[in-house]
């Protein structure tokens, strides 16, 4: 199922048979612009940016950008260094290694279904991703590059120039346009192949456990009505299981921290104390690929996640309403935030979560490195 | 695409009909935006408090509503236009406005609308545009749609402990139909309505809300949602 612009497409292919290769709007010489495939139940109202289209060839040289040591001080690490494809584009530390084993102080978010996401970094201080993209080039603590050398590396090089030529029509490479490419490569990471997408696909069936726990992420508690729910899907919505992309409505504070330890977050780029705390809502696609978890990587497993939101909430000025008021019982005079879930309830929301594990999308050769 | 289908249907009954009042062109523009008021003044997220009627302090984070089913009428002479696959997710983060685009011509003096989504478009989360179940109005796969969401926090008097409020409010029983007149809306003349939703209404008439001695503030189903729905049913959104 084609994501975007079928009427669109429907002419390309029309244009593809009869090699009307003339037309005034697809230049022979230019790159060829496709659309990004992604299933009919992802949101379809998200625009390509207009000044980024979607190409063939941007999306091949983002992919070699993505995988470019040159791009480190040293030669010696790249974005898929701490983005690797086996772990659905994470990299397994709390907190990731950058060149001479400078090591940051956030751990690495996975990469999938970016194009349905907005504001990049925990804190959302790239509002997307192709000023993302270019960021940890030039982090002391990642790849320590300046960009113009990042530039003039690429620019040297005897390839480069060329592809940069095809994908944008100039040789001339430019911070920008490292942007653009990476940006276009990791648009393509499209996770949607789970066993969660077969059964919204009607292809399979759940097991009991895994509909449970299916039923308990969705579900916001109301105890007065013996509702259950994990309340997971307040933050992780719908079938991404990813953050609110308008506004800074993806941005929560998940109750990590009290109020002396809280950390800034999206504060930082803000400048409001209503946003202290406050950290981007992941997606949860591969999750069980993806540890260790939360902003800071504290959490090895999904079971201390789960024991972290049932049992462990810190309160703060800044904690989520929508975590503060939820509870499977009824108050009982406690000011202790507990989501009193049982053994079960907590095993079968893990159950629900490895179904959003994808092996096609860590083991597809379009996004594995070219230079292998 | 709708406009479209408009605009065509409507060109082929000017062709087929003499066009006997030359003056008045056959479709008219009409849009109609929404503005947000909470304690007479503008509704801001994220961090501005405000006074609710029970005198309560209540800081606002969301505020989502479904508008549907838009339908204009001239109850004089019966002329009626009503909007196809009519369904508007208005947020005050987001889209604050319904274009209706070039709709057939008339003295329209009503507008019906309703809050929330009806039975049929209820009943199917495979939806897309405004009812694309990835926003987070839909509950799951098997309750439906959310019609209002209003969440935010307040300082619960009794405790004086912050405390959130979560207000989502779907269930067909809680659909609410909305008549207003109109006043000043010519045919053939493109007119902008301006639908102004006082939130002081969510928590009174008739039903008055305290929160801080509610024994739950998350209100979702039941007794308390059908109460809200009841207060949004009258007086909540009026044509300004």
């Amino acid at each position: 199922m084609r994501f975007q612009f079928p009427a669109w497409l429907g002419l390309v292919c029309v244009c593809g048979i009869v090699s009307c290769g003339n037309t005034e709007e697809n230049p022979i010489d230019g790159p060829t612009q496709i659309s990004l495939e992604a299933p009919d139940y992802f949101p379809g109202n998200i625009a390509m940016p207009a000044d980024n289209p979607l190409t063939e060839e941007g999306v091949q040289l983002g992919r070699m950008l993505f995988y470019e040591k040159k791009l480190s001080s040293d030669g010696t690490v790249s974005c898929g260094s701490c983005h690797q494809q086996q772990k659905a584009f994470s990299d397994g530390n709390q907190f990731s290694f950058g060149v001479n084993d400078s090591i940051g102080d956030m751990n690495a978010m996975s990469l999938s279904n970016l194009h349905w996401q907005n504001k990049f970094f925990w804190n959302g201080r790239a509002a997307t991703l192709e000023i993302q993209a270019v960021q940890p080039i030039e982090d002391p603590r990642e790849m320590n590059l300046p960009i113009e050398e990042a530039v003039n590396r690429l620019q040297a090089d005897g390839q480069y120039p060329i592809l940069f030529k095809s994908a944008f029509g100039t040789e001339e490479i430019t911070p920008e346009l490292i942007g653009k490419a990476l940006a276009q490569f990791e648009r393509t990471l499209v996770s949607a192949n789970s066993k969660f997408d077969a059964w919204i696909r009607n292809e399979v069936e759940l097991t009991p456990e895994e509909k449970l726990g299916l039923e308990l992420f969705f579900t916001h508690p109301d105890p007065k009505l013996q509702l259950r729910g994990g309340n997971c899907s307040d933050c992780h919505l719908g079938f991404l299981t990813a953050g609110d992309p308008n506004g800074i409505a993806g941005f929560h504070n998940n109750g990590l921290d009290s109020e002396e330890n809280l950390a800034s977050g999206l504060m930082e780029v803000t400048s409001n104390a209503f946003d202290k705390g406050k950290f981007k809502a992941p997606s949860l696609r591969n999750i069980a690929l993806t540890a260790p978890y939360m902003h800071d990587g504290r959490f090895e497993t999904l079971e201390e996640v789960l024991d972290h939101y049932n049992d462990h909430i810190q309160n703060s000025g800044t904690l989520d309403v929508l975590i503060l008021e939820a509870s499977n019982e009824l108050p009982n005079g406690s000011e202790a935030v507990k989501l009193h879930l049982s053994e079960e309830e907590k095993k079968a929301i893990i159950a629900f979560l490895h179904t959003l594990t994808d092996q096609q999308f860590i083991t597809n050769s379009k996004f594995s490195n070219p230079f292998n | 695409m709708k406009n479209l289908v408009y605009t065509a249907l409507l060109s082929s009954i000017l062709m087929c009909s003499s066009c006997n009042d030359v003056e008045v062109p056959a479709t008219m523009a009409m849009d109609i935006s929404l503005e947000h008021k909470l304690d007479g003044q503008t509704l801001e997220l994220n961090g501005k408090s405000f006074t609710l009627p029970s005198g309560e302090d209540f800081t606002p984070k969301k505020f989502k509503y479904y508008i549907s089913n838009v339908v204009l009428t001239n109850t004089q002479t019966g002329e009626m236009y009503e909007e196809m696959d009519s369904y508007h997710l208005i947020s005050e983060d987001g889209n604050k406005s319904i274009d209706l685009g070039m709709i057939p011509s008339a003295n329209y003096n009503q507008l019906t609308f309703s809050i929330g989504v009806d039975e049929v478009a209820n009943g199917k989360t495979d939806q897309t545009g405004d009812l694309d179940p990835n926003s987070d109005m839909a509950w799951n796969w098997n309750t439906g749609y959310k019609f209002l969401v209003l969440e935010g926090e307040f300082t619960n008097k009794n405790t004086t402990e912050r405390q959130g409020l979560i207000l989502h409010i779907g269930t067909n029983p809680n659909f609410q139909t909305i008549t207003q007149p109109l006043t000043g809306v010519r045919a053939g003349k493109a007119i902008s309505l301006i639908l102004a939703a006082d939130l002081d209404e969510l928590f009174k008439d008739p039903n008055t809300l305290q929160l801080s001695d509610l024994e739950s503030t998350t209100i979702m189903f039941g007794e308390m949602a059908a109460k809200v729905a009841e207060n949004y049913s009258e007086g909540f959104i009026t044509v300004k």
